[in-house]
């Protein structure tokens, strides 16, 4: 993976200094909050409703074992000994003390990391499979492409204070993990008619209060060209991105008022004129950049799993292998996901021991990757297939080896109203509740791939639109009741979930999920139909129809 | 003809040269031959200004020498000591000087600014705009030259004086005593017996309004004792807008902050129905520019553009060249539009004027800024003045991505990043 070298040292430790000034200076009186606020969001720190939150960079959402092992170290020294990986591949500290806040900076810093740009109105930490690198579908390694995209937009003085935050997804991958329509910007790898790999841009997705796909707004542009491209449409977008409105200030607000064309029009006129400028990317500098994330010496080895044999065998270990594994593009190889939601925890959670445990397997059979999946889980990108069973042993032996990756429980939910100023309800009980309710193996073999969201509130970090039954909590005259929406997909067919009908009591919430379970089981074709297959070959309403009838 | 926009590199080069080739004629101590000089070259188009304080005398002799007709303006601020204008009754007198012009402040002004003649008090900076800068403006419209009696001993700033000084304004400034030390000055008064200023025993050597105007101790810069206390070192009046020869330093009140450190801000704000033909020193709107174009190439003056966040610079761009300085408005902390204008000007446009960031500004801003381009900040900020004047910028100075035109010599290091320069770094 990509080493810090004297520039991103010089680079983060001055800015270590300069936050620890500013919190001095906030101390001291001669900062407001008001003053502040814009300074400590720009280094990931957040005033939620119990405390400060921390967010932490995770580039791309790689990781090496030192790493972890420094989060565990904060979480358990300046924290209350866990940690909350999130959507964004980052991961979150929710009760740390402001005066702390410089002194967990410095030490993020010993292992190269961070927090900035993790907030406030910026560039905010790219994303990516978490297969990166690994997957055997892979056209192109995203990470190199990623870490040049991090390197530019770092405290970019023009794109520091952009009408709102600013989202971009990468994926080298033809099947998209990475959500890459819902993000302000979206690049998937494509080639081109020569065979050249380059980037299609797609634009103006988002969640939030106000949904949108991402619309392609150009074909092909080649590596060379990317950063270029990038500032055309950042430039287009902080100077006419609405500013009036924070709720309408996305650049998917901008992309739906003035049309895709005008601004493709706005931006094309733009990239022509910097094009072949000071952004041009030398592929010297990709080259360089790419020898950091080279495949690690992987030992030549044909071992596969014999699922049948292992289902006959040892059907615990199978379940893991069936659902935790990915297919790697090495042989004798895979990826590991380890899950973070085990039945009744809270989904994203780790503690210091369990971070530390992840970062000695990762060390150990993972050539020290790790990665944070924007499902909240963590992944062992390389691991022998060979090795499979002994990682799994300690997984088990720390309450990590959930085996759900994908299923019904292995749910995206945000912290809620347990930890959130914004949100109207509480999302972590009802992911516990349903867990509770559909979280035997059996069952969720039954039902197979489904992915369930969460948010608490509008503003969608629960991913609910994108879920194939989504939650959302709203607060109605005091009460927190809770909407559910059907049909949302974040992958390559990327769609938006639409709402069933009224919103229900958090009581209510596993029945009214049992009925849209019940619904699919007795309407799907074969076992092979998925939840989210079936529901866009029939449609919302025996669905909906279910959903009513209480 | 077009009139060129005032600074530095805009100057006339031909014009320039005449200057440095001027300044090359005469000795050090040739005063009378500056003075001939000037007179040969500007006849009726010269004058002098004198404040007929503690040294006036000295001036006043050797111009009235080689011309006691020349036109000598007086600002009467209505602050002098008693002893003042008594005195300029007496050297007219002795000296012969048969055009001896006195120039009151605006009565409108007074009105406005300043009704109950305390203006002094918290904002001395507005007071010597009002009292000498504009009249004294107004009176010099019609003169392409005038003669100072400022030397090079009196401050730090006159330092490199020299004897004919090309001023922002196009206006040739002379200045016959430029390498006069003080024991010239007296030896010159006691030689022709020239009579000093009844305040000069009392140990005044430097003497303007009499609010703030104190005696100097021994071993005290000559023009210490005016605007004691307050950081101010000049009234305005010899402020030239290229700030090559004395800017004037100032803390309280403008805050312009340039070069790494606090100016005098020699633009003032538009005033509403102003006659855009003839303004000077305004930031005039984007707007106003585009719908009083031929005005605004009629306008022989130095002046400067405002551009507000929602501004398309693209809207302008032919007439960047005609503005000596650019005002970007930040209405707010976060509203980062004008970094993007700032670019489009230096690297776009190739705008090389000064450009200034006004409104919200911390010190948490304008390391970003300086990287877009900016060189000038109107600060409000207490906190953001104190960290400026002590070089202490909230910045990082190791950058990720090239930006601008002077961080990027293209091809000639590794591509994206490049350290900053250190932290002291100035703005």
């Amino acid at each position: 993976m990509y080493r810090y070298d004297e520039f991103d040292l010089g680079f983060v430790s001055g800015r270590v200094d300069q936050f620890r000034d500013q919190v001095r200076r906030r101390i001291a009186g001669e900062l407001t909050e008001e003053q502040f606020r814009p300074l400590r969001l720009m280094n990931g720190l957040y005033l939620q409703l119990h405390a400060y939150m921390l967010r932490v960079c995770v580039p791309y959402g790689t990781m090496n074992a030192p790493q972890l092992r420094k989060l565990a170290h904060i979480a358990r020294k300046y924290d209350r000994g866990y940690g909350h990986f999130t959507t964004r591949q980052n991961i979150q500290f929710n009760w740390p003390r402001l005066q702390d806040v410089p002194d967990i900076l410095e030490e993020l810093s010993e292992v190269e990391m961070h927090a900035i740009q993790t907030s406030g109105n910026c560039i905010r930490n790219v994303t990516t499979d978490q297969f990166a690198g690994a997957a055997a579908d892979e056209i192109i390694d995203p990470r190199p492409v990623a870490e040049i995209i991090r390197q530019w937009s770092s405290l970019h003085p023009e794109f520091t204070f952009l009408p709102r935050k600013f989202k971009i997804a990468i994926t080298g991958a033809p099947e998209d993990r990475a959500a890459v329509r819902f993000h302000d910007i979206g690049l998937m790898a494509q080639e081109d008619e020569a065979g050249e790999v380059g980037w299609s841009v797609y634009v103006g997705g988002g969640m939030g209060r106000t949904p949108m796909i991402g619309q392609r707004i150009r074909n092909f542009v080649p590596h060379e060209d990317l950063l270029a491209y990038l500032e055309s449409v950042l430039r287009v977008y902080n100077r006419y991105g609405r500013r009036d409105n924070k709720y309408k200030a996305r650049i998917k607000i901008l992309v739906h008022e003035e049309g895709l064309a005008t601004i493709r029009e706005q931006v094309d006129s733009e990239f022509e004129k910097v094009r072949g400028g000071i952004l041009t990317l030398p592929e010297e500098e990709l080259s360089r950049i790419r020898a950091y994330f080279a495949p690690p010496q992987f030992v030549l080895s044909d071992d596969r799993f014999n699922l049948a044999d292992l289902k006959r065998n040892d059907a615990g270990f199978a379940r893991f292998v069936e659902y935790n594994s990915h297919p790697h593009r090495q042989a004798g190889y895979t990826s590991l996901t380890i899950s973070l939601k085990p039945i009744g925890g809270v989904p994203g959670d780790a503690t210091a021991e369990q971070m530390e445990v992840v970062a000695d397997l990762a060390e150990r059979f993972s050539f020290n990757e790790l990665r944070v999946s924007h499902e909240q889980n963590l992944v062992l990108p390389h691991v022998a297939i060979r090795d499979v069973r002994a990682v799994y042993d300690v997984l088990k032996e720390y309450a990590l080896a959930e085996a759900n990756v994908g299923l019904i429980t292995d749910m995206i939910t945000c912290p809620g109203l347990d930890y959130c100023a914004l949100a109207n309800a509480r999302s972590i009980p009802i992911a516990q509740d349903l867990a509770r309710r559909f979280g035997t193996p059996e069952r969720q073999a039954e039902i197979g791939p489904l992915k369930i969201n969460i948010s608490g509130c509008i503003n969608a970090c629960g991913h609910h639109h994108v879920g194939h039954i989504g939650v959302l909590g709203v607060e109605k005259k005091g009460t927190e009741l809770y909407q559910l929406t059907l049909g949302g997909d974040a992958s390559e067919s990327a769609a938006i979930g639409d709402i069933l009908g009224p919103g229900i009591v958090a009581e209510a919430v596993p029945d009214a999920v049992e009925r849209l379970v019940q619904t699919y089981l007795g309407l799907r074709e074969t076992k092979d139909e998925t939840f989210i297959a079936a529901v866009k070959r029939v449609g919302a309403v025996p669905f909906r129809e279910a959903y009513l009838a209480t | 003809m077009r009139h060129s926009p005032i600074t530095t590199k805009r100057t006339d080069p031909l014009r320039a040269m005449g200057i440095i080739a001027l300044n090359g004629m005469f000795g050090e101590d040739d005063t009378d031959g500056v003075i001939r000089k000037a007179v040969e070259m500007f006849g009726r188009d010269l004058a002098v200004v004198s404040s007929f304080g503690a040294d006036s005398v000295v001036l006043l002799h050797q111009v009235a020498a080689v011309d006691p007709g020349l036109p000598v303006f007086f600002l009467d601020t209505g602050k002098h000591f008693s002893e003042t204008l008594q005195y300029v009754t007496d050297l007219k007198a002795r000296l012969g000087l048969t055009d001896v012009r006195t120039l009151v402040p605006d009565s409108k002004d007074l009105e406005r600014f300043d009704p109950e003649g305390r203006l002094w008090e918290n904002d001395p900076d507005s007071c010597c705009h009002i009292r000498k800068t504009e009249p004294l403006n107004a009176a010099l419209e019609g003169f392409s030259a005038w003669i100072t009696g400022r030397k090079r001993f009196q401050t730090a700033e006159r330092g490199i004086l020299p004897h004919f000084e090309l001023t922002g304004d196009e206006r040739v400034k002379i200045n016959p005593l430029a390498y006069w030390g003080e024991d010239d000055v007296a030896a010159h008064k006691k030689a022709h017996d020239l009579p000093e200023h009844p305040l000069f025993a009392d140990g005044y050597t430097s003497i303007g309004c009499a609010p703030c105007t104190s005696a100097v101790q021994d071993g005290e810069d000559a023009r210490a004792g005016r605007w004691r206390g307050l950081n101010k070192a000049e009234c305005g009046i010899h402020f030239d807008f290229n700030g090559e020869i004395a800017p004037a330093e100032v803390k309280n009140g403008p805050v312009l902050f340039k070069k790494g450190r606090f100016v005098a801000d020699p633009f003032k704000p538009l005033a509403e129905n102003a006659n855009l033909k003839g303004v000077r020193y305004v930031h005039v709107p984007l707007s106003k520019v585009k719908d009083n174009l031929a005005a605004i190439r009629q306008n022989p003056h130095p002046l400067g553009l405002l551009i507000e966040s929602s501004d398309r610079v693209e809207d302008v761009a032919g007439e960047l060249d005609r503005f000596s300085s650019v005002a970007i408005s930040f209405p707010a902390f976060g509203d980062g539009r004008g970094y993007s204008t700032a670019r489009l000007l230096r690297e776009r446009y190739g705008y090389r004027g000064e450009i200034r960031a006004v409104g919200d500004v911390l010190t948490d801003q304008i390391g970003f800024m300086v990287r877009c381009g900016f060189d000038a900040f109107v600060v409000a900020n207490d906190a953001t003045k104190r960290a400026l004047e002590a070089g202490e910028l909230a910045e990082v100075s190791v950058y990720m991505q090239p930006v601008g035109l002077t961080e990027v010599p293209v091809g000639t290091r590794p591509f994206l990043r490049k350290p900053g320069k250190p932290v002291t770094r100035r703005p």
